[in-house]
């Protein structure tokens, strides 16, 4: 019967699909190829496909200011994932035990701020800063990316806490211990694999942010996604360096990205359809 | 018995493990989303002292929105960008998951390879656009060249600008259909086609039969998604066409920024924005209903 099966992979069908992922991936591989090219073998026509790479991109990024950005990338995306987790795991717990009527309410509050164009947080996080002098500080964007992540954090988390039996929780609560041991000790060991999941996706959205940190920084908490974009400057765009520092920005997104591949839909698609 | 205790205990708990997040969600979300419609009723410039507690005219800014052709345009724009996204990113995105869906180690490894473009921070995206567009050093103007062919500029000319953005958004985008159909793919148990194929249909007629009813609600919905998640296409805007020529590539989204962070006019392009938003929240109340209405049918 597989013979006739519509599901079969034929070598015609595996060649299809090479082709196709070739074609789809050459302007990401471009990219790539070209942050180890001089800048002579960029402007080189017709393009050598074959040539001595070269990691003097990379090393000019290095002892630019694109490493404080870098920098700043990292530590305003791990700030702001900390501190969603922190708020956002006890909270999904809370919703996933709690069957009262603001439960449907509550998920609609969070599926709007994930809906939400950016620009509607940047306009009045961008007074507010400006006012208390929060304007190109970490703490200033770790803040505004938790008004997304913390709704992801509880959306992720409630479907794990939600397979956790809630019978054991009982058990050891006729035990004797209290809530919070049964909390701490029990479920949150259970749900490890769901928050270092969850973790990730935080990280990867603060990471991959570029409107606010356009709006809410200048120099001292540029983000590298910022930093990438200001190599197209007046006085000529230095293609190796956007090369080398695009490759650079998403080094880390490829990697963790593909940790956390099976819940990347339920991550995209945070606090929508099951209300 | 002791159970109201352990009951009572377990009520404190989850109400002090849910307050952080509501008091961090009302600061974050609810606050900032208050000062915008508060800004919105006022004449705000970062120029003008007093114009942010100028309420004497509260609706002016949504007066003049009607009558304000960029605000317009806009709308058209972001009409068009999202009807052609999101039409062929449900179809490519389908086509794509149709042709993966074979039980091999090969194409399950392949696979992961097809994400990349989803997961790269959009700002990557726009630069890897910004590559292929740019005459001097496109792969693409090579191969024209090398072909004989003059390629127009495709981000600087009126007729292809919003193409090249849509061309962008779709290359970006594709993978999250892929993703959406590819799972509802696997939800189809062999048995269909197969008692289909021993009646003697042919695979166009199994696609249209069988397949097609079972994926219709998730081309559905991952099109709406994408249609909300349309207005987001800023990184690609910002870099490949800064809404130009003139406005053609000029969505409310980039609008607003230009207005609120270009021409000062804060209050104005926050009532811009509470329009934007309103829209969107009623798409997504519409999702939102739709999810609900499927749930109680399944």
């Amino acid at each position: 019967m597989s013979e006739l099966s519509a599901r079969h992979a034929t070598p015609g069908r595996l060649v299809a699909i090479s082709i196709t992922l070739l074609v789809l991936l050459s302007p990401f591989l471009w990219l790539l190829q070209m942050s180890f090219k001089s800048n002579d073998q960029i402007l080189q026509f017709p393009p050598p496909l074959i040539f001595t790479p070269t990691l003097e991109n990379y090393i000019s990024l290095w002892h630019s200011a694109f490493s404080a950005s870098f920098v700043n990338s990292l530590l305003s995306a791990s700030l702001s994932t900390a501190l969603a987790l922190l708020c956002g795991v006890p909270a999904a717990y809370a919703l996933s035990r709690w069957a009262g009527s603001g439960k449907h309410g509550l998920s609609f509050a969070i599926l709007v701020t994930r809906m939400a164009p950016p620009i509607a947080f940047t306009i009045p996080f961008f007074l507010f800063y400006r006012w208390i002098g929060l304007l190109d500080t970490i703490t200033g964007l770790v803040l505004v990316y938790t008004s997304f992540n913390l709704p992801l954090v509880i959306w992720m988390m409630q479907p794990f806490f939600d397979t956790v039996p809630i019978s054991l929780e009982e058990a050891a609560l006729v035990d004797g211990a209290r809530t919070r041991t049964v909390f701490t000790k029990i479920v949150l060991p259970m749900v490890t694999p769901g928050i270092a999941a969850t973790a990730i996706l935080c990280f990867l959205y603060a990471w991959n942010d570029f409107f606010f940190a356009l709006i809410l920084t200048r120099t001292n908490a540029r983000t590298a996604p910022v930093a990438v974009v200001n190599f197209m400057n007046y006085e000529g765009w230095e293609w190796g360096k956007i090369a080398a520092g695009g490759s650079l920005v998403m080094a880390p997104v490829l990697i963790f990205s593909l940790a956390v591949r099976r819940y990347l839909v339920s991550g995209l698609t945070a606090g929508a359809v099951k209300g | 018995m002791n159970q109201g205790g352990i009951d009572g205990e377990r009520r404190a708990f989850i109400a002090f493990a849910l307050t952080p997040s509501l008091i961090v969600l009302f600061a974050v979300a609810v606050l900032p989303a208050i000062y915008l419609v508060v800004t919105s009723l006022t004449p705000f410039q970062l120029t003008a002292p007093g114009s942010a507690t100028d309420f004497g005219a509260p609706l002016r800014n949504y007066g003049l929105l009607p009558g304000d052709p960029r605000f317009v345009n806009s709308l058209a724009v972001q009409a068009k960008l999202s009807f052609w996204g999101v039409l062929f990113q449900v179809l490519l995105g389908m086509l794509l998951a149709l042709l993966l869906n074979v039980p091999s180690r090969f194409v399950e490894f392949a696979r992961t390879f097809f994400l990349i473009p989803m997961v790269l921070p959009p700002i990557v995206v726009a630069v890897i656009w910004k590559l292929i567009y740019t005459p001097d050093i496109s792969p693409l103007y090579y191969a024209a060249q090398a072909l004989h062919f003059t390629l127009p500029a495709l981000t600087s000319s009126v007729d292809f600008a919003l193409t090249a953005i849509i061309i962008a958004d779709t290359w970006e985008w594709l993978p999250f259909t892929f993703l959406m159909v590819l799972a509802a793919l696997q939800t189809i148990p062999d048995e269909y086609s197969e008692a289909a194929l021993v009646d003697g249909a042919n695979r166009l007629q199994i696609f249209w039969y069988v397949t097609l009813p079972f994926i219709t609600p998730i081309l559905v919905i991952s099109g709406m998604f994408r249609l909300i998640d349309s207005v987001k296409a800023f990184p690609l805007i910002f870099l490949l066409t800064s809404g130009g020529p003139g406005t053609v590539t000029e969505v409310t989204n980039y609008y607003a920024y230009l207005l609120a962070f270009d021409t000062n006019e804060i209050g104005y392009s926050s009532a811009v924005t509470v329009v934007m938003l309103l829209l969107v929240a009623g798409i997504s109340l519409g999702l939102v209903w739709m999810g609900r209405r499927r749930e109680a049918m399944a």
